[in-house]
């Protein structure tokens, strides 16, 4: 009965939602392999014990990070480079673009995708490099086997497994990776390469279920304390007290914002080049003291303690109040990046 | 690149160039680069040096013609005060949310200004003016520092000549020649002329301005929701993007430039 169900899904294939395959461990460089002619490849590798994306070459050694947790780099510097030109003032701009896959992202990283795709995709005006960048990637998801101390999805609304936003996602199990199909792009990633996946067995489908259960256990038993359904209310209601209390020890390096992967502030500014100027947007911070004074030199933030507020405001109050979900996904890199072990739950926690 | 770029300007010719006073100019760029509503505002780019925000002087029904009267206190500001007529700058926009004209309608609508305060008013003033049957009276309140720091001076007598107008002006300091009142802005707002339970209140100005223009607008009994104040923040992109403007939740950029007092009156501080 269960295969039956299984054979009519597959018979679905064309539809491009959500299909299960098994591909054996020994293919996915094969699978990879198959699709470098056209794109560039990045793959999650272990280098000084983390997980770190690195373009993937054939024939050159590495060691797969892929049961790690998210690596180090936020995806959003794929779509979003740190720094670039994106207008001619005074003349015109030529932009190449390429094809790219992506595979490692986990759960919290196509989170934050989703609150970029709410700021450069779905106002009154779309950013045209990001929207190429989107549309020409490939996202391949894995699962996150094994949460450690600074994840905390599970307080954000999400859980160490992707549920959407992957085009195919991959759960890493004993003998390969049970795949999942979550667009249009990944049905047809599967079916150009239909001979590497075959059916998976319900054994696998029920490894799958019991692994992600134990990974949801793992990141719950780290933050068992939820936080306030009223969080919104409850950044917006603390008092200055309380922000110059925990902001005591932050040293303004700006890493947390610059390594968030849902922090997308940017600056523009001009420069000249051979003969005419170019426009360069580059990543800012709200952190930075000059960051919201403005012509005359009035700054509404000159405070640090206002500017340590409203990043907490920016995240867990204004963007859930336009879109009804938090800027942040719960990833932990804040909390490993923190020169002064500033712990983001701690403070959300005390509100 | 298939869809159309946001960040960069169109190239506008700069044709004239006015002295309004010794810090400020009215800047007209021929022909009109970019159609806009009065209230909203474009980015204008000095080459090689970068973009501000800035909001028309002219009426939005000019055909011809756009006009910007900027004062000088910056980076960029500075570097336009340098061009010469026939000199080219980049324009973007239009961005942020028009006057809402369609409320003003059978009201009197009360314009306060200050300073070069006076140049996005005076777009809406000539809006207001093209339409003037449409609207009960347009009574302006404008105020500078001393009368050498007046813009328009040379339109002023034109204007109050007009039936439904009325302009009363004031200087913080005297001097000799100037016949008008002394005293800050506000000083104009002790007989307030009319309607403040129905008319809207449209006030742009220095931080400090608005700020007691404000306070003596809600004594006044405008209500909240009547009260117009051009915000300033700091902003980069327009495009409500970058996240620089933020004024509490709100984008001046996108929200704005125009808030009501009603919609900022929770954020701490807002005329910084």
């Amino acid at each position: 009965m269960f295969l039956a169900k299984l054979c009519g899904f597959f018979s679905e294939a064309t539809k491009g939602m959500s299909e299960l395959y098994f591909l054996p461990a020994q293919k996915l460089e094969s699978l990879l392999a198959r699709m470098i002619e056209d794109n560039l490849i990045y793959i999650p590798v272990v280098e000084q014990e983390r997980a770190h994306f690195k373009r993937f070459r054939p024939g050159e050694s590495f060691e797969w990070a892929l049961d790690r947790i998210r690596p180090v780099e936020p995806l959003k510097g794929f779509f979003m480079k740190f720094k670039e030109v994106v207008a001619k003032p005074g003349g015109s701009l030529e932009k190449k673009s390429s094809r790219s896959v992506i595979l490692g992202p986990k759960a919290c990283d196509l989170r934050a995708m989703e609150v970029y795709d709410k700021v450069f995709l779905a106002g009154e005006f779309v950013d045209p490099f990001y929207k190429e960048r989107r549309e020409n990637t490939i996202l391949i998801s894995v699962d996150c086997p094994q949460p450690e101390p600074t994840c905390f999805c599970n307080l954000v609304g999400i859980q160490p497994h992707p549920l959407k936003g992957f085009d195919l996602n991959l759960t890493p199990m004993n003998s390969g990776f049970l795949a999942e199909t979550g667009s249009e792009k990944g049905a047809e990633l599967v079916r150009h390469a239909r001979i590497l996946f075959q059916p998976p067995s319900p054994e696998q489908i029920k490894e799958r279920d019991t692994q992600r259960a134990q990974a949801v256990k793992t990141v719950e038993a780290t933050n068992p304390k939820a936080l306030e359904d009223n969080l919104s209310r409850k950044v917006l209601d603390a008092d200055m007290e309380f922000w110059e209390r925990e902001s005591t020890t932050c040293v303004e390096c700006c890493a947390c914002l610059h390594i968030c992967p849902t922090c997308y502030c940017f600056l523009l500014y001009d420069q000249k080049d051979d003969g005419g100027s170019e426009r360069v947007r580059v990543w800012d911070a709200c952190y930075y003291a000059a960051y919201a004074r403005v012509g005359g030199g009035a700054n509404p933030r000159a405070d640090f303690s206002r500017r340590f507020r409203n990043r907490f405001l920016c995240k867990y109050s204004y963007f859930p109040g336009y879109h009804g979900f938090f800027a942040c996904s719960g990833c932990g890199r804040c909390i490993s990046g923190c020169t002064a072990k500033i712990d983001i739950r701690e403070v959300l926690w005390g509100l | 690149m298939g869809a159309m770029n946001p960040y960069q300007p169109v190239t506008a010719k700069i044709t004239k160039i006015i002295d309004e006073t010794p810090t400020i100019k009215t800047f007209i760029l021929e022909p009109k680069p970019l159609g806009f509503e009065a209230g909203q505002f474009m980015e204008l780019t000095v080459f090689g040096v970068g973009e501000a925000p800035f909001t028309p002087s002219s009426s939005p029904y000019d055909k011809e013609k756009m006009e910007f009267t900027i004062m000088k206190v910056g980076r960029v500001t500075k570097a336009l005060f340098e061009l010469k007529e026939g000199a080219s700058i980049g324009v973007r926009g239009p961005y942020g949310r028009p006057y809402p004209l369609n409320k003003f309608k059978n009201r009197e609508v009360l314009i306060v200004g200050g300073g070069v305060g006076f140049a996005p008013l005076r777009s809406l003033f000539l809006a207001l003016l093209h339409d003037a049957r449409e609207y009960k009276r347009i009574c302006v309140r404008y105020g500078a520092r001393t009368p050498h720091d007046h813009v328009y001076k040379r339109y002023i007598d034109e204007w109050n000549a007009h039936e439904k107008v009325d302009i009363l002006r004031s200087s913080d300091m005297g001097d000799p020649s100037w016949k008008e009142r002394v005293g800050v802005v506000t000083v104009l707002l002790d007989e307030i002329p009319v309607d403040v339970k129905e008319s809207p209140a449209v006030v742009c100005g220095p931080p400090i301005m608005m700020k007691f223009t404000t306070q003596k607008l809600l004594e006044a009994g405008f209500p909240g929701s009547n009260i117009y104040l051009s915000m300033e923040s700091n902003m980069s992109c327009g495009l409500g993007m970058c996240n620089h403007c933020r004024i509490g939740e709100l984008y001046s950029c996108k929200d704005g430039p125009v808030l009501t007092w009603d919609q900022i009156k929770h954020v701490e501080e807002p005329f910084v």
